[in-house]
């Protein structure tokens, strides 16, 4: 099934570049696939989920149209709901970013990479 | 037309001639050319997003989509926003990390075949041409109002000051211009909200139980379904919106113009914060469009609204105030343009006869002269074009873009940064199914066809029931791209091994 085309992948001199087969199967990277994985897909499904439901429940029911305060119904509510959701969670992933930042060097050094080096 | 108009309109003129002087001098490099030599800091680059991104269509389009449909307006505010997401949490640092100028050097940096970097360029080229004849129409049509000169000589004004920007200042005079409109575009609706505000005694409460009876649609005004009565066209539009923004290449663009990753991503936390607060105020534009001006006579100025913002900033602040928004609407339709097209002249003279024809071993003075002929090149084109499509109507033509963005370019970047399996056959199928079907969709749709005569390009009835084609063309587009990865069996898994640390680690850059 493997099958690899040497001419098409090895264009860029392969003797200056690194065993990346090697770095991507290493605790400390997988370690932080893992971590990236475990908080990406989740806030993705959430994100997407609530927007695309939104469409939905305006199309298909009325239950937003009720007042949530005085004449403001619960359609804006929500509208304003996604709004600081978006801000959350890019607060959220700022914070989050800047751990997997840390462990990506640590791969990085791990490995001896140095910037400007390779390449 | 009035003196004030004409001097905010010299003094923008001026301030962006002179930046594209200063910034000329500092454009001797593809480099500098294409990404302003990566140096642009978060901040600078997240108002130069919100520049590229708040065009005509956000600032003029969506004010005069609430005035007019009242809440139903503020669902594209929602969509614009929410993108951002999908752009940070899935598209920005691996892109940022694996490419150099354009998207096709991120996807190549998985397959480098020399057809799947055609593809891509070909899809970011219909995508800028689309989005470009709309943004030069709705601004021939909008200077043409708001300074009273014929529509042909707008189209030629804005045609050749985004020509200069572009040819002589490269992204770094773009950028720059970006973000001077970015502040003023801040600035203007700032002041037309407070006075909004003001005038409820800036009660929420109060103004809401005003708009209740302010408009012809009564308390409906309020809620959703005033325009938008078909759910799944409701739906599909929301995904074009949603998915689009991280497909579209002079926004994909913007990340090649800061150092690393980490800036990208700040960048796009700036840019969030900004469109964000930005479109939070488009309620009070279009509430306050509706309740001072009336829809009367925002119907009776354009039949689509666009003026809404412009009357109400007459209502409130006099003929002082309305200028500004005017000059304000100039510099916004002025960065947009030059955006997009650095992104095409990236898309060809970078990809198609850089990599392609001169297989990445054009000269640095052959690449500069390439960029600088493409750009005139591409903005020939599409003032010719704009020129011609006058009474075309333009909103379809936006949507196309989302939508071609969303189906052609998102499928194949999820699945090159993602997808283990994922070959050269797949990355073409993907690209080509996504341009292809929506093209052929919106081409079937209620949008270009129409059984009433002269309300739509083709009379008859539309095939397909969609106006936004995105529901299906963008499944399409991730469906061509596994149908072709399938069919072929071709696997480099060390390849992959390789784009997945690169991208997400930031090491062992292209630099």
């Amino acid at each position: 099934m493997v099958v690899i085309d040497k001419e098409k992948s090895d264009v860029r001199e392969p003797s200056k570049l690194p065993d990346f087969a090697l770095i991507e199967k290493s605790a400390s990277f997988q370690g932080l696939m893992k971590k990236k994985k475990r908080f990406l897909v989740p806030s993705i499904l959430l994100f997407l989920g609530l927007y695309i439901l939104f469409p939905l429940i305006i199309s298909y029911t009325d239950v937003l149209n009720t007042s949530f305060i005085g004449d403001i119904s619960w359609s804006w509510v929500y509208a304003l709901g996604l709004f600081i959701m978006t801000w959350t969670l890019v607060t959220v992933y700022m914070k989050k970013a800047a751990e997997f930042d840390r462990m990506a060097e640590e791969t990085l050094k791990e490995f001896n990479y140095e910037e400007g080096h390779n390449q | 037309m009035n003196p004030v108009v004409i001097i905010l309109f010299l003094i923008i003129v001026g301030m962006t001639l002179a930046i594209t002087y200063f910034a000329a001098k500092k454009t001797n490099t593809a480099s500098e050319f294409y990404t302003a030599g990566g140096g642009l800091s978060g901040w600078q680059n997240g108002l130069a997003i919100s520049g590229d991104y708040l065009s005509a269509a956000s600032f003029l389009g969506i004010a005069g989509a609430i005035a007019l449909y009242g809440f139903d307006g503020f669902l594209f505010s929602i969509g614009y926003l929410v993108a951002y997401l999908v752009v940070l949490f899935i598209v920005a640092e691996p892109l940022r990390n694996l490419g150099k100028y354009t998207l096709a050097d991120m996807i190549n940096s998985r397959f480098n075949a020399k057809k799947v970097r055609a593809g891509a360029a070909l899809s970011s080229i219909t995508i800028v041409i689309f989005y470009m004849i709309a943004q030069l129409v709705g601004a021939g049509a909008l200077i043409q109002l708001l300074f009273d000169i014929p529509y042909w000589v707008a189209v030629l004004l804005v045609g050749i000051m985004m020509t200069i920007y572009v040819l002589f200042g490269g992204m770094t005079a773009t950028s720059w211009v970006q973000i001077i409109k970015a502040v003023l575009l801040m600035a203007g609706t700032m002041i037309i909200s407070f006075l909004v505000l003001a005038k409820f005694n800036f009660n929420i409460m109060e103004m809401f139980t005003f708009m209740k009876t302010a408009t012809p649609h009564g308390a409906d005004y309020l809620n959703p379904g005033v325009k938008y009565k078909v759910p799944l066209d409701t739906l599909s539009l929301m995904i074009a919106l949603v998915l689009g923004t991280a497909g579209l290449p002079h926004i994909l663009m913007r990340f090649f113009t800061v150092r690393d990753a980490k800036t990208a991503r700040s960048s796009v936390m700036w840019a969030t914060w900004i469109v964000g607060i930005f479109y939070v105020m488009t309620i009070f534009l279009g509430f306050g469009a509706a309740a001072f001006v009336g829809q009367d006579l925002i119907v009776s100025t354009n039949p689509a609204g666009n003026m809404a913002a412009p009357l109400l900033a007459q209502a409130l602040g006099g003929d002082l105030l309305m200028s500004f928004v005017s000059a304000v609407a100039f510099a916004t339709i002025l960065a947009v343009v030059a955006g997009l097209v650095l992104s095409g002249a990236s898309a060809f003279a970078h990809d198609i006869y850089g990599q392609i024809i001169k297989k990445g071993k054009a000269t640095e003075k052959q690449q500069m002269n390439a960029a600088r002929y493409a750009s005139v090149g591409v903005a020939v084109f599409s003032i010719i074009l704009a020129l011609g499509a006058q009474s075309l109507n333009v909103a379809f033509l936006v949507s196309l873009a989302f939508c071609i963005a969303a189906s052609a370019n998102l499928p194949v970047i999820v699945y090159t940064i993602f997808w283990k399996k994922f070959n050269t056959a797949g990355a073409l199928s993907s690209m080509i199914t996504g341009l292809v079907s929506a093209l052929i969709l919106v081409s079937i749709s209620p949008s270009v066809m129409n059984p009433v005569e002269g309300a739509a390009l083709i009379t008859g009835n539309p095939i397909f029931p969609l106006t936004n084609p995105a529901l299906l063309s963008v499944p399409l587009g991730f469906l061509g791209g596994w149908i072709g990865t399938m069919l072929t069996k071709e696997v480099n898994e060390a390849k992959f091994a390789e784009v997945k640390v690169k991208a997400n680690t930031g090491g062992f850059r292209q630099l």
